[in-house]
């Protein structure tokens, strides 16, 4: 299987120990539903802008199709809760209904956050190929109640690369718990959004500091020179 | 009978707030991230950015230790093997200076486990009986058996202080909340190494007005327990 050179991300070229490859790397796709790219889904009901999502949809189908291409391992992820709301915490539901968006009511794409509606569907550009793993996650990071651990180890990975959003919330959550069990991550700077710049920016500087406390932080232009 | 603090929201949010459903966890309060000799110090980090929360801890824990609150502590560091270790966390801390975990320091080596500059500092010590617990990562759930005793005791709500604030304390904060428990960040209680980090921080965390918990001070818990004492 084809091996590549590490990608010159900071604040050190990823992986750390050389290579990677299809054996060995995955692409984690966190939360790129309506709920949080589109006007009319979750974020959008809280007033939140939702155009710094929509924009990195181009850029990561690019590295999409790229790594499919290559045959690197694509993993999915889905928040959303069942649609009992057996899995909804109280507090959760609490917080989300002060903000005028309570979650299971009924907003413009269905119920919002709840599994199985249009709004919970991941945006038709990033659609998963057959065969994609999709996890389901009640929570923020996508370890917690779900078998992503399970999913990864069974195939050998041990690299991850993240893109998806929101950078602040469910992508930092999942690559520091990704992080906390040795797997070695790489965020792609453009190919991640959260709905105020500079908290996308801060999490950057939390994630490179310490000499990569958390992994690295790199580029898609990045992945493909060491791609090619 | 509900009892608020009140902060970025009145938390807890149903006010449901009782010595028995209640913790404080203070996080890795240690030589090696707030004492000369540890582990920050040795990577030239200024010690009063993390050694800022001391103080208002110390107050905090005067007041909630005699009503009967959980007072629970956990320390970072590895096996003296380093055989819970993972590579490139190993590999990451030698590239400062060649000083990893694990190197020896002038107290002792770095983040393991029994050393002197792993130690909780002094003026924190755990009193008898307080849960302490050790931990690999940054989050205080994986690899330990924190939730099982949270979940023993019957404890719902989580006063969360310490340090690192965007390392430490954060991984652990959002691990809590995705697990369902009602989390308080005690603002004046933590501390970043670089003071920038820690306000970016507590502004995140206030986004939608709380999407991980809420935020007070240790004057606003006080607050409370004085008024419930009244």
């Amino acid at each position: 299987m084809t091996a590549y050179p590490q990608v010159k991300s900071d604040p050190y070229a990823w992986p750390f120990d050389g290579r990677f490859s299809p054996a060995d790397t995955a692409l984690i796709v966190i939360d790129m539903q309506r709920d949080f790219c589109d006007a009319d889904g979750w974020v959008g009901q809280h007033g939140a802008d939702v155009s710094p999502m929509r924009a990195v949809i181009d850029p990561i189908k690019t590295v999409l199709e790229r790594l499919r291409s290559l045959g690197f391992p694509i993993i999915h992820t889905r928040e959303g809760h069942r649609p009992d709301l057996a899995d909804l915490n109280d507090n959760k539901r609490w917080r989300s209904a002060r903000e005028g968006a309570e979650i299971g009511s009924a907003g413009p794409c269905g119920r919002m956050l709840t599994r199985g509606e249009p709004g919970w569907e991941i945006v038709p550009e990033l659609a998963p190929a057959p065969g994609e793993p999709i996890i389901d996650k009640p929570g923020k990071g996508a370890f917690y109640a779900t078998d992503l651990e399970q999913v990864l180890r069974a195939r050998g990975i041990r690299n991850l690369i993240f893109t998806g959003v929101t950078t602040d919330c469910c992508v930092h959550t999942t690559m520091r718990d990704a992080n906390d069990r040795g797997f070695e991550c790489m965020l792609l700077d453009d190919c991640c959004a959260a709905s105020l710049a500079h908290n996308h920016a801060a999490i950057l500087t939390f994630t490179k500091m310490g000499d990569g406390l958390f992994g690295t932080v790199g580029t898609s232009a990045q992945l493909f020179e060491a791609l090619s | 009978m509900t009892s608020h603090v009140s902060g970025l929201y009145p938390w807890p949010y149903d006010g449901d707030l009782r010595p028995d459903n209640t913790a404080l966890i203070i996080i890795d309060m240690q030589i090696d991230f707030c004492g000369e000799g540890g582990w920050v110090h040795s990577r030239g980090v200024e010690l009063q950015n993390t050694r800022r929360a001391i103080k208002p801890l110390q107050t905090l824990l005067g007041a909630l230790r005699p009503v009967g609150y959980t007072i629970i502590h956990t320390r970072e560091g590895h096996r003296p093997d380093l055989s819970d270790l993972p590579a490139n966390k190993l590999w990451r801390s030698e590239r400062l200076n060649g000083q990893g975990i694990g190197a020896h320091g002038p107290l002792g080596r770095y983040l393991i486990r029994g050393e002197p500059n792993w130690d909780i500092i002094p003026e924190l010590v755990p009193a008898p009986g307080e849960v302490v617990i050790d931990k690999p990562g940054k989050g205080a759930f994986m690899g330990t058996d924190l939730e099982t005793v949270l979940r023993t005791r019957g404890i719902r709500n989580l006063m969360v202080a310490g340090v690192t604030t965007d390392c430490c304390v954060q991984s652990t904060l959002r691990d809590a909340n995705d697990r369902g428990f009602e989390c308080l960040l005690l603002e004046d209680c933590c501390g970043a190494a670089d003071h920038s980090n820690h306000e970016a921080q507590i502004e995140m965390f206030g986004l939608s007005n709380g999407l991980y918990g809420s935020i007070a001070t240790s004057d606003d818990v006080i607050a409370t327990l004085a008024g419930a004492a009244a």
